[in-house]
Formats: C-alpha cells, structure tokens, sequence
C-alpha cells in the first residue's frame, strides 16, 4: 500500500483514487465477473399472508417438507410478515409516519415469524439469524447447523426508499430473500405463496384467467398486474441481478410442490431476469 | 386463519389494506393520500464529505469542526460521514476479488464508520455521541442536550444492498443515507459539505470549461443526463419520490462560512429542489 499527497488529499492508491464514483465511465470500468459466495444455497420465502397466517394446517405440512428435503438441499428460509404487517401499516399510514418509520414497524411483524418457524425448525437444527449474524455467521452456521431461518424483510428501517407510488416500505420479504440469495450466489430462489404463480388476473374472481408458467421480469412489469402474488420491486431488482437470474412462485399448499421445486423441476412461475 | 382482522376500528384505508395487493396501483396511491408528520422538523442532517474532506486531514476538517462547535446553539445538527479514498481502496480490491456488491457495502460502511469515530474524537470535548443505526430511538436525546450527534453515513443495507444499473459499486453510499435519515425524520435542511461551491455542468477538477449551477430543479438535473455529478444519483432518483424533503444544498467546506450560511437557510452553494413537491399534507 502506498499513500500519495493530492490537492490537500491524502489519498490510499487504488484503482478508482480520485475518481468520481458518480461517473458513468468511472462506473462502467468496475464491470467483472461476481463470485458465488454459497453456491449450494436454496432461498426459500414462506409468504405471510399466504402461509403463516393460516397456521397449523398451511404452516405444518411446509415444515415437514422443508425438512425432508434438510439432506439433500441446504435451506435457509426467509419469512414474510402478513396480516400484523398490514394491521400496524394502516395504524401508521393514519397516523403521518414516514415510509421508514413504516418500515422499522413492519419488520417487526415479519421477525415474530420467522421466529416461530425456527422453534418449530428448531429440533431439527434450524437457528434463528438476525441480520448482523446472517452478516458474520451464516456459512459459519451453515457449515455448523443444519439451516437456517432469517427476517425476510431487509433491514432497510428508517432507510427505506421512498416508493415511486404512495407511501408502504416497497421492500418486504419477497425483495429480501431475493437480495440474499443474489448476493450469496444462491443455487434457488423459491417464493411459497398459496397461488400456483403469476396469473393473468386474481384467478379466484377471473375465471378466464391464464395461467404464466415462465416469464421474463421485464414482460410481467410492463404488463402491470393488479394482482401479482410477488412484490413489484423484485421484478425491478431481477433485472439487474448478476447471480440469481430466477425466481420461482410456487404455491406452498401444494405438497410436493417445493420438493420439485428444490430438484429444478417446472412447478409454478419462473420469473427470468 | 388467513386475513384474520376483521376489526371495524380500522380505517378504510386499513380494511383495503389488510388483504390488498401491495401490485394494486389504485391501493398503493390511496396510501400516498394520507398525511406527512415530521418527526424532528427542527434538525438539520450535515453530511461531511470522506475524500472531499475528511481525506484532507486537519488543514480541512478542523475549520469544518470549529463552524460545526459554533452552530451547537442555534441548530440541531445530525452529522452524517462520507466514505472517501479507503473505500475506494477496498472497493478496487474486493471488485478484484469478485465479491458482490452486498459485500462491498459491508467494507465501504467500515470507512465511513472509521470516519465518524475521527469527527466524534474531535467533538467529544463538546459532549457530542457517535450513534450507529440501532441506537437511532435515542438520537432526540443527544440532539436535544447537546445539539448534535453523529452517524455514519451509509444506510445500514448490508449484504441487502441491490445492484447498480451500472458496474459493481454500491449505488446507495452515504449521500444515499443522510438523505434518506433526512427524509424519515422530515428534516429541517439536508446540507452536502464537500470540496466544491456546488454543481457543476462537467467535473471542475478535471474539465476547465465546466460552468457552475446556483439553482436547479432535480427534474432538470435528471434530464440533462450528465455524465457526472456532484451527488449519488440514487438521491436525485429518491428526491422525486420523497414527501418531506423539497431540497438539498450542497455547501464549499473549504470555504468557512458556508455552511453557516446555510443553516441559516442563505442560499449559498447549489440548492437542487424538487419542482414538484406535492406529496400528502404536513401534520
């Protein structure tokens, strides 16, 4: 390392030293390939609204399936917050609160599932990681333990964005999972909702509906569904990923269905980036 | 059982709300019908440039302290810290090494951490704490005894941080994050303390022709495209979405004075504003 005076600056010699790290040619120079960190990971979303508030009889059967698959795929599950999110949502939207403050609340709601699901994972050696320790312990516990159970929701907090179109924290669970497993280079991303994946239109009041089995991100945004069982955000996010260029949206109270998911096998909607 | 509040203390909005879907764009607009409180409508977020000024040492950060000490009476001041020529440094090594941009936000938060330790070392005599993001509920307290406390200034992403539409360098850093603390605390004044008066129509360190810009809409700086900026153009992206903050200065800490000036509310510096902040009623 060699420190090199400039303009008052004491500036560390790198690459990128006194470079605008706004300029787009600056910007374009620092394209590589990305490593895959964890390449044997499987992402898997348990939907809140979808899942978790059904309780027992959506929530057990998914568990159970989760653990069969426990020796032949590494899992760490992320979980989605559901109807307390949206209850405290509608509190703070009355109340003024910015969508950071929205954000940081509805966290919360999201973390009370996922920590449920790691007692109910817990015998069979799933631990429970907040972000600091997904951070710092993840493959450490994945080398270790036999999975893992995170906060879906990132922890954007007072950080949130500001969303192009009224005020909710446009990052929930679906976006979250999807970031780690992009930046882990993860093998799967698998989103369990209780749909069997992108439709036309809400298939329960649409008859007429069609089915979407593979589609690209770009398509299913320009096509603006008013009903689509994945956050909006993560179609935007798949568009720019490096590692992970799918996801899958299958429906969880199907068993059987996350097990053919976790082998490659066509269930569900694809969404390509 | 699914969708299980069916409590008629709820809004309208609420009720929509609980089994909407967040892809409803009607839904999603009706929760922008709704009002803005400003948590801390008096504070002021000042973010200190890291190669701008922090890289400079004591030649350049001094003066910055000394104009911050005299302000202690008058202004609530959150100080947010850039990163600089370390971050720089890793940023090159960890792109080298193929990790992802999640990983580099994770070492790039290091250096501005590394940064606000220093500016806290400085203003520790005046009783002024370093907070990192989980102690954020007390961050009123130290604002309210003592006039001013410290942060990093990366958003506290992590290994969430997303992609960049361009190349491998985290698109969020701390320009990102002290406007964002700004925009969830409905801020007073978002002020930018780097090496120059402002914007520029090109990088006057590089290009002698460049022509300075007192004013400007973030509607037009968007649309003239440039290929550089004096800012994260994350901000200017999230400046059209924000409902709280309207504009942004960016102040020569070089210069003494300035940033007084600006808190002060003098337009000195560049001021980009937001030509069409019209976002949920202030309560």
């Amino acid at each position: 390392m060699s420190l090199t005076p400039s303009a008052g600056a004491q500036h560390v010699v790198s690459a990128l030293m006194r470079e605008s790290l706004m300029d787009r040619g600056v910007l374009a120079r620092t394209e590589s390939a990305v490593r895959h960190i964890l390449p044997h990971l499987n992402v898997v979303q348990i939907g809140g609204l979808s899942i978790m508030d059904r309780g027992h009889e959506a929530v057990m059967p998914l568990l159970d399936e989760i653990v069969a698959n426990q020796a032949e795929h590494t899992q760490v599950i992320g979980v989605g917050p559901g109807v307390r999110s949206r209850h405290i949502l509608s509190v703070g939207l009355d109340l003024g609160l910015p969508t950071g403050a929205l954000a940081t609340l509805s966290a919360k709601s999201s973390a009370q599932n996922a920590y449920m699901v790691s007692c109910l994972l817990a015998s069979k050696g799933f631990v429970y990681l907040e972000a600091p320790f997904i951070v710092q312990l993840l493959p450490a516990m994945l080398a270790a333990a036999r999975g893992a159970v995170f906060n879906g929701i990132p922890p954007y907090d007072l950080w949130e964005h500001p969303p192009a179109l009224g005020k909710l924290p446009p990052h929930g669970s679906d976006a979250g999972s999807y970031l780690v497993g992009e930046v882990f280079g993860a093998r799967n991303v698998i989103l369990i909702k209780d749909v069997d994946g992108v439709y036309t239109a809400d298939p329960k009041t649409h008859p007429d509906a069609t089915f979407i089995p593979d589609i690209k991100a770009a398509d299913l945004m320009a096509m603006r569904l008013e009903t689509l069982p994945v956050e909006p955000v993560v179609l935007e996010l798949l568009t720019r990923s490096k590692l992970v260029k799918s996801i899958r949206i299958i429906n969880g109270l199907v068993p059987g269905n996350l097990t053919k998911a976790l082998a490659g096998e066509n269930v569900g909607t694809i969404v390509r980036s | 059982m699914s969708n299980a509040v069916t409590n008629s203390m709820l809004t309208e909005l609420g009720k929509r709300l609980v089994s909407g879907s967040l892809s409803d764009e009607a839904l999603m607009r009706a929760t922008g019908d709704t009002p803005n409180f400003a948590i801390l409508p008096w504070a002021n977020v000042v973010k200190i440039g890291g190669q701008s000024i922090m890289d400079r040492g004591r030649a350049a950060l001094m003066p910055v302290v000394d104009e911050i000490v005299a302000n202690l009476p008058k202004h609530k001041m959150i100080l947010g810290t850039g990163a600089g020529t370390r971050a720089r440094h890793i940023y090159s090594l960890a792109i080298d090494l193929g990790l992802p941009v999640g990983v580099l936000t994770v070492l790039g938060t290091a250096v501005a951490w590394q940064n606000a330790q220093m500016l806290q070392y400085l203003l520790a005599r005046h009783g002024i704490a370093f907070l990192e993001p989980e102690g954020f509920p007390m961050l009123t307290h130290y604002l309210m005894e003592r006039g001013a406390v410290i942060c990093q200034g990366m958003p506290p992403y992590k290994l969430w941080e997303q992609n960049p539409d361009i190349g491998r360098i985290p698109p969020q850093r701390t320009d990102t994050g002290c406007f964002l603390i700004a925009e969830a605390y409905g801020a007073r004044k978002m002020i930018y303390v780097k090496d120059e008066d402002g914007l520029f129509t090109a990088d006057p360190k590089k290009d002698k022709n460049a022509t300075f810009i007192p004013r400007i809409s973030v509607q037009e700086l968007l649309e003239k495209d440039l290929n550089d900026l004096v800012v994260e153009r994350a901000v200017l992206e999230m400046m059209v979405n924000a409902r709280q903050i309207h504009e942004i200065q960016f102040v020569n800490g070089l210069k003494p004075g300035q940033l007084t000036a600006a808190l002060n509310g003098e337009p000195v510096g560049t001021v980009i504003y937001n030509a069409a902040a019209n976002r949920g009623q202030v309560i």
